[in-house]
């Protein structure tokens, strides 16, 4: 459904991302793991548009997307939920979700989207009333995530979901990502701590330094103590 | 001068004078340029409403249907907006300051293109500000004139704000605002929302023009006269801020209105007064956020 091939990004003269090839398919999850830097939300922000890249290929549902406007890709069905989540402070709960919906009217009914969206983080509806700016983080990042619910994707980006959340909020998206990948939605995951990643993950890519050093199930990476070294830490790779 | 005189002058000054900032604002608050050309709109307006009387009296019209006429002149030449935009996309990720020059170009571009298609004489419109009589308000005569145009700003304001606040639309021009680059991630076109909000700012602009000729002139002056109140308008009220525009507005207009009749030689000075006491006691204007 996701296909990049040898994906090449330099921002301000410097090559970010170096040759990433990497694919999703249908009702997939697959997570892109790497430390602070590696390249995971330049990855992301090059597949909905919001980066040229300077080589390589982006295609979703097969079709060429590469270089395409950030709203046309978002169109065609790829949802966004950004590290920052980016909620709205201007808009409440219920509009911040309800948004997607009136921009890509096409597609399943509105209140079917909405419905499920809810159903993915039952939480939110104590705050439909509650303005954007109104919520903690970890709230902030349900709503993000609800919203690129509603817009009906076949595939969900989300960059790092857990990332600076309270450790009581982490399993609640957690739930909500479990819920997420039941309803048959392709998902690409960024992370940077591997004890985050879903033990169903149908495949991960770890990157470092903008290019890809792994690409294998969960079991194999836990095996390799050079990947471990990357994503765990020396200690923990030792140990 | 009767103080209702003074009051209603000032509230019609402050109407027009809200059109245009209102404009000013969205355009603002959406596409952050800073929009010198808003004068222009307002004097092209004027203008347009000059031209559209006279084809309307040509055509046999009542005088009372010139107010319709004029309105209807506005919406349309506001279309103008639509290829403005288009150039001005150039410059909306550069630097504010080619923004600034490249609508003070259109400012002086568009002075020369009055001067070419309407000349350089000031032209007037007779037959439309006393068209609708007078109306008696505490003991003092005020042509109703100036109350219609009171109303039809009012109802501007009501229909602008339930436009952003409760209509699909309206909620994701606010979106756009915000964060241009997350409404275009949940698949916003933002390049016509742009489109959409410089043409409705532009319209409040030509429609502000052609209401306010029939109580003066249409003049190559007025574009920029115009530009100085309205820019005291959005400090005072603070930039981006709709509520800032009515207040800042209405401020502007009563003082303008007070000034002319106890001291016609302050006009300028009594509301530049108030623009600096606002940006020393209140730096982001009375409704305005804050700088972070």
């Amino acid at each position: 459904m996701l296909q990049l091939t040898d994906l090449k990004v330099d921002i301000q003269g410097s090559r970010i991302l170096n040759g990433i090839s990497l694919s999703v398919a249908a009702g997939e999850l697959v997570c892109l793991i790497g430390r602070n830097g590696a390249g995971k939300t330049t990855t992301f922000r090059s597949i909905m548009g919001y980066r040229r890249p300077s080589a390589g290929r982006i295609a979703f549902d097969g079709a060429e997307i590469t270089g395409l406007p950030t709203w046309r890709i978002a169109q065609s069905g790829v949802g966004f939920a950004p590290e920052e989540s980016e909620v709205y402070a201007d808009l409440t709960v219920a509009e911040n979700i309800e948004l997607s919906t009136w921009t890509r009217p096409k597609g399943r009914p509105a209140a079917t989207r909405i419905e499920e969206a809810y159903a993915v983080f039952p939480k939110l509806k104590q705050y439909l009333a509650r303005g954007g700016a109104q919520l903690s983080g970890g709230e902030r990042k349900m709503v993000s995530i609800a919203r690129a619910l509603t817009l009906d994707p076949k595939l969900l980006l989300l960059d790092e979901p857990f990332e600076g959340l309270s450790p009581a909020i982490i399993p609640l998206i957690a739930e909500g990502v479990a819920s997420i990948r039941a309803m048959g939605k392709g998902v690409l995951m960024a992370e940077s701590n591997v004890h985050h990643v879903p033990d169903y993950v149908d495949r991960l890519y770890v990157l470092e330094r903008g290019e890809l050093m792994f690409a294998g199930t969960l079991a194999e990476a836990h095996r390799d103590r050079g990947v471990m070294r990357v994503i765990a830490g020396d200690a923990e790779a030792m140990a | 001068m009767a103080f209702v005189d003074i009051v209603l002058g000032g509230a019609f000054h402050a109407a027009i004078l809200f059109l245009v900032a209102a404009g000013l604002q969205l355009v603002f608050g959406v596409q952050k340029i800073v929009n010198l050309a808003c004068g222009s709109f307002y004097a092209l307006g004027a203008y347009f409403g000059i031209t559209a009387v006279g084809a309307a009296v040509g055509l046999g019209l009542p005088p009372l249907l010139f107010l319709p006429v004029l309105i209807l002149a506005g919406l349309l030449i506001g279309l103008v907006g639509l290829p403005i935009e288009r150039l001005l996309s150039v410059v909306y990720r550069r630097d504010e300051s080619y923004q600034l020059l490249l609508t003070f170009g259109l400012l002086l571009m568009f002075q020369d293109v009055f001067r070419f298609v309407w000349g350089a004489t000031p032209r007037t419109m007779d037959g439309v500000y006393m068209a609708y009589g007078t109306a008696e308000i505490l003991g003092t005569r005020v042509p109703a004139y100036n109350l219609l145009v009171i109303a039809a700003s009012l109802v501007v304001a009501a229909a602008l704000g339930l436009f952003l606040q409760r209509t699909k639309t309206g909620r994701i021009v606010r979106a756009t605002a915000e964060n241009r680059d997350m409404a275009e991630g949940l698949g916003v076109n933002a390049s016509r929302i742009f489109a959409l909000v410089f043409t409705v700012g532009c319209m409040l602009g030509t429609v502000g023009g052609a209401l306010v000729v029939p109580s003066s002139a249409a003049s190559l002056e007025m574009a920029v006269e115009l530009v100085v109140e309205s820019f005291a308008v959005v400090v005072i009220g603070g930039l981006g801020s709709m509520r800032g525009a009515l207040v800042g507005a209405l401020i502007v207009g009563l003082m303008r209105g007070a000034a002319i009749s106890f001291m016609p030689e302050m006009e300028l000075l009594s509301i530049y007064i108030v623009v600096v006491a606002v940006l020393i006691l209140r730096p982001a204007g009375l409704f305005g956020k804050p700088a972070t």
